[in-house]
């Protein structure tokens, strides 16, 4: 017969290190912490998801000052050459695991602003976006439905976006310095 | 060598080798003033901890020397930081204009130093007080500010002179010059005189609040290895006159009935604890980083002066304390500017930046004096003014403990200024090449730092030798202490448990940081910046005007004061002048002649 | 010796579990007083243990050096921190002073950190810090130097002792001026409305924390929950009685906090100059009245 005494079966560091991970993402999905990009319209959505309305506390997420302390960069909306230069520069200063979440019609394939000059079309071409939220605007449930589906993500290890960026870095970078170009002049003026 | 008077004239001649020595080699010439220094600092502290010294005299007829626990506190003190800053010398001395003498003066005023301290005769003892100040005052040029020279040799004559009269006054009444009989023989109104004559000899020396003026200057201008000396060592030539003043002449007054305490004794703690607000609002405007730390030691001399007016065994002992401790956090900290001065060549805040990148022995050394500057546990400068906040309460002097909390929580804010805008902060590319400062520099550093970290933790010893101190001079009960405890009124403070357990805290911090996941390391300009791109350094370094919002409460106010002072200050020129007209005539007879003159007049004074 | 210094680290946990559930909960009230449903009580938690299992970034040794000096020091002085009477790590040596000036090396070590990040809204986050502690901490000590005055000793357990003998009221009560002042200096140590200027989000980017994540900023927030609980406990010890056992402790806690927590949820935010302004004007002029009259006439109620 075989014996019923539990014996604890070694585990390996590989093993161990995500059993840590499992344990960090009930953290990390239960605590979110946003850095809101507001470079559109889409903003204005934010306000009733953060108030008594939907209250986005009670999901454990809340605003934050800058962008080591964030956990989710939200882009809210349509993004133009000069700040897509800065949101990029965000992005890479936040704290890792690190999520994006992209509001409106506009970062997924441009919206209305589809053939400006002076607006990109698609951001996933620049930085993975993890979750999008479509509309125009999108709603205010929708965006906290946006958020959900994100901490669904973490839970099911599927918001890798973060680490896709460091595996197609060289593809990101391309991408980044095709639509940018290169800056010859350092200073503030220039860039 | 146990005996003094060998010990003076080792000195003096030594002083004239190290001349001739620097004249050859400032190099050779500085390693022979620190072994000078360092034989006649480890004379002292062989012989002299048990009273051992040899007091009799041969060679120097007219001296006479005893010794004291008093006098030799403030003796090996002040040789100590005289050690210490002697190895700072073969790093400075050829910045300066007249360095062949550099080291003769720095031995000589050395020797005047412990001459002052050991002699029992007051006359002696005024002998040797101008012989401190003539030294030093050639000392304070050589940082090429001519006015700084002037402003200190005019308060430090304003010092002697009312010592002087003091002195002749005590004399006319007891007819000795015996400093000890002298102090115990005067009574009444005579003792009151004195007393005031006294305190302002000591106000003066110890640049407290109304006659300040010169110490900023004094230290902000002075050689960058003399600041050190300057501040650690000679301002404390005031408390030893304050001592006198308030412990032993303590003259009979009218007194305060709430708080138990006559009324000069209380005069004396209220410009103590003027000088602490001053002090202090004055260093967190400062923006010259040795100013800072010279309106530092006013606020601090504030301290000794409310420690020593409280009369109480551990008000006493707390000043002592404080004086130790004080004289080894401020020559740590002046020494740490003094070695990122001779890397950087400037001492102005808003020029540096990041210096701790460069120089991390140093900065260490700047923060442990700091920590005990601002009376922060576990170093020294916690226990004294622990044991003075305890005398405070104790008296229940409300106003005045008002002055020394501020003092306490703002020196705080002055400190900090220094190692947030000199030593942390972006790092300037102008500075790139600056090394750290080489090894000779860096002993001190490591002794002093040392040092503040055992007189924070392990007061036995020096509680014990203060105990000594009061059981010689006062009538106060001695402050119990054991290895590592020092018990006063309101409870026992245990700094070696402290020591103790903020290693605790730090290791079980250590862990938690150990624990989690590295961190990816990151430039100092990649900082957060609301996504903007900056590429000058500069940009981003907050020192300028530090502590704006609060500046500005008080600038009017202080803009006020300064026009006062300049007007002062002016005056105190034109005395200046005529002292130069008088005294610093190129022949040197005229100078001994109206030194004779003034002594002569005075005893004729004193005697009808 | 080994006991005692358990004992205190299990004061400091403790005290961290405190603050950490009891914020939780005051988020949770200050979410119902803006009807909304508020987090979840034990929110702070989790928070803190994902910040410190994200992979943050450092700007050389100091900005980490400074973090843990800052969190050790914090430990250390909780856990000279009594509970009650009876709880208590360092019999006797739980002297006043040591809570202010320990502390004081936490804060000295944050302060080095977040100016070592090389950020200016750092180095104005901590000029603010400090410029507040100079307005909040003279009042307060003139009070505390009236209470240790009156009751003749400086450690905290004898303080509280002291108060629990029958005839002495809760220094609240005795020094009812002197009271008011502790609950204003109390504020302003908690950093809550209206003197938060040295936090200040949107204005200076959350002011130290600026350039803090990952396992530092995590860090920084034990130490925020540590230092929040010694200055309530402080508070409670000093005026409202102590603590006879640690059913009283809580309750006396948490009603302080909370309510300390509701007055600062209806004020807005003060200048940094207003701070200082305010804490020299009214607290310090009572604290001052109240110790002329506890310690010269001997009025104490
Ligand atoms: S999606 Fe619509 S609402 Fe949102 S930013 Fe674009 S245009 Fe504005």
């Amino acid at each position: 017969m075989k014996s019923t005494k539990f014996t604890p079966v070694p585990l390996t560091k590989a093993e161990t290190d995500k059993k840590w991970w499992e344990i960090g993402d009930f953290f990390r999905r239960n605590s979110l912490w946003l850095l809101m990009y507001c470079t559109g319209c889409c903003a204005i959505e934010l306000p009733p998801a953060m108030t008594s309305a939907y209250d986005m506390e009670r999901l454990g997420m809340g605003p934050m000052a800058t962008p080591r302390q964030a956990d989710i960069l939200l882009v809210s909306g349509y993004l133009s050459l000069k700040t897509l230069r800065r949101l990029i520069y965000t992005y890479e200063q936040m704290s890792e695991p690190r999520y994006v979440v992209a509001l409106g019609s506009c970062p997924i394939n441009g919206g209305i602003y589809h053939d400006s000059h002076a607006v990109i079309n698609q951001l996933d071409q620049y930085i993975p976006v993890d979750v999008y939220v479509a509309g125009c605007m999108p709603n205010t449930e929708a965006v906290m439905n946006g958020f959900v589906d994100l901490m669904d993500q973490i839970k099911h290890k599927r918001a890798n976006g973060w680490k896709k960026y460091h595996e197609n870095y060289s593809w990101y970078k391309a991408n980044q310095i095709t639509s940018l170009g290169e800056v010859d002049v350092h200073d503030e003026f220039h860039e | 060598m146990a005996n003094i008077e060998y010990l003076l004239l080792f000195l003096v001649g030594s002083a004239v080798i190290s001349y001739f020595l620097t004249r050859l080699n400032s190099f050779i010439g500085s390693i022979f003033t620190i072994f000078a220094t360092m034989f006649v600092f480890v004379s002292l502290a062989a012989y002299g901890f048990n009273m051992n010294l040899d007091t009799t005299v041969s060679l120097l007829p007219w001296f006479s020397f005893s010794q004291t626990y008093l006098g030799f506190f403030f003796v090996i003190i002040i040789a100590f930081i005289y050690l210490m800053v002697s190895f700072f010398h073969p790093y400075f001395l050829d910045k300066y204009p007249y360095k062949n003498s550099y080291n003769l003066l720095f031995l000589l005023s050395l020797a005047g130093i412990i001459g002052a301290f050991y002699t029992d005769h007051f006359l002696q003892l005024f002998f040797f007080f101008e012989m401190i100040i003539w030294t030093t005052m050639f000392l304070i040029p050589q940082g090429k500010s001519r006015e700084a020279a002037v402003s200190y040799f005019g308060f430090s004559l304003t010092g002697s002179v009312a010592l002087l009269i003091g002195i002749f006054v005590i004399y006319q009444n007891v007819g000795r010059f015996d400093i000890q009989a002298g102090l115990a023989g005067i009574s009444g109104t005579t003792s009151v005189f004195v007393f005031v004559l006294f305190m302002i000899a000591a106000l003066a020396k110890l640049g407290t609040f109304p006659l300040h003026i010169w110490l900023p200057l004094a230290h902000g201008n002075a050689p960058h290895p003399f600041s050190p000396v300057l501040s650690g060592a000679l301002v404390k030539l005031g408390a030893f006159i304050g001592i006198l003043a308030l412990i032993k002449i303590n003259p009979i007054g009218p007194v305060i009935g709430a708080i138990d305490l006559a009324l000069g004794q209380y005069i004396i703690a209220f410009i103590g604890s003027l000088s602490i607000v001053f002090g202090t609002l004055m260093a967190i405007k400062e923006d010259d980083a040795k100013k800072l730390l010279a309106y530092s030691s006013m606020s601090h001399g504030g301290y000794i002066l409310v420690a020593f007016s409280a009369l109480n065994g551990f008000a006493f002992a707390g000043g002592l304390y404080h004086i130790l401790a004080h004289a080894l956090a401020s020559a740590g900290a002046f020494m740490a500017i003094a070695a990122v001065a001779r890397a950087t060549g400037t001492t102005k805040m808003k020029e540096l930046g990041g210096m701790i990148h460069k120089m991390p022995i140093t900065y260490l050394a700047y923060l442990i004096a700091i920590i005990s500057m601002a009376g922060i546990p576990p170093m020294g400068g916690f226990i004294s003014k622990w044991l003075i906040f305890q005398a405070v309460i104790d008296r229940g002097m409300i106003l005045i403990a008002v002055a020394v909390f501020f003092g306490s929580v703002g020196s705080f804010l002055y400190v900090f200024r220094p190692l947030a805008a000199l030593f942390l902060g972006q790092e300037f590319r102008e500075y790139k090449h600056v090394k750290e400062a080489p090894l000779l520099m860096l002993i001190p550093t490591f002794i002093i730092m040392g040092l503040n970290i055992y007189t924070g933790v392990i007061p036995k010893q020096i509680i014990d030798f203060i105990n000594n101190i009061i059981g010689e001079n006062t009538a106060f009960a001695p402050v119990v202490a054991t290895t590592f405890t020092v018990t006063a009124t309101y409870g026992t403070l245990n700094a070696g448990l402290i020591a103790l357990i903020f290693g605790v805290g730090v290791a079980i911090a250590f862990i938690i940081f150990i624990l989690m996941k590295k961190s990816r390391k990151v430039e100092l300009m990649d900082t957060y910046t609301a996504a903007n791109f900056v590429h000058d350094e500069h940009l981003l370094h907050y020192s300028v005007d530090f502590y704006a919002p609060l500046e500005r409460m008080y600038e009017k106010q202080s803009h006020w004061m300064k026009k006062f002072y300049d007007a002062l200050a002016h005056k105190v020129k034109e005395v200046g002048k005529l002292a130069k007209y008088l005294f610093m005539s190129n022949n040197i007879g005229v100078t001994l002649i109206w030194i004779l003159v003034i002594i002569v007049l005075l005893i004729g004074v004193v005697a009808l | 010796m080994i006991v005692n210094i358990l004992v205190g680290i299990g004061i400091a946990l403790f005290g961290f579990a405190l603050q950490t559930s009891i914020g939780g909960i005051n988020r949770k009230i200050v979410g119902r007083l803006q009807k909304r449903h508020g987090p979840r009580w034990y929110q702070e938690f989790i928070d803190i243990f994902k910040l410190l299992s994200k992979r943050g970034i450092s700007h050389g040794w100091i900005y980490d050096f400074g973090v843990i000096m800052a969190l050790g020091g914090i430990i250390a002085t909780a856990m000279f921190m009594p509970l009650t009477v009876d709880i208590v790590a360092f019999k006797q040596f739980d002297n006043f002073f040591i809570f202010v000036y320990l502390l004081a090396v936490g804060m000295l070590g944050m302060a080095m950190s977040a100016s070592g990040s090389g950020n200016p809204w750092a180095s104005i986050g901590v000029m603010r810090a400090l410029t507040t502690m100079l307005a909040y901490e003279v009042p307060f000590l003139i009070v505390a130097l009236t209470i240790i005055n009156v009751s003749d000793s400086s450690s905290l357990t004898a303080i509280q002792a002291f108060q629990q003998t029958a005839g002495n009221n809760w220094f609240i009560i005795a020094l009812p001026l002197g009271g008011l002042v502790g609950v204003l200096s109390l504020m302003g140590m908690l950093g809550k409305k209206p003197f938060e200027t040295y936090i200040a989000p949107a204005e200076i980017a959350s002011g130290p924390m600026v350039e803090y994540g990952g396992k530092q900023l995590g860090m920084l927030f034990i130490l925020h929950e540590i230092s929040v609980f010694i200055e309530v406990s402080l508070f409670v010890h000093l005026f409202l009685g102590g603590a006879s056992n640690i059913f009283i402790f809580l309750i006396k806690y948490f009603t302080v906090y909370t309510v300390v927590n509701l007055i600062s949820n209806v004020n807005g935010r003060f200048k940094i100059d207003q701070v200082v302004k305010f804490f020299y004007k009214w607290p310090l002029l009572l604290a001052i009245i109240q110790a002329f009259i506890a310690i010269y006439l001997g009025w104490v109620i």
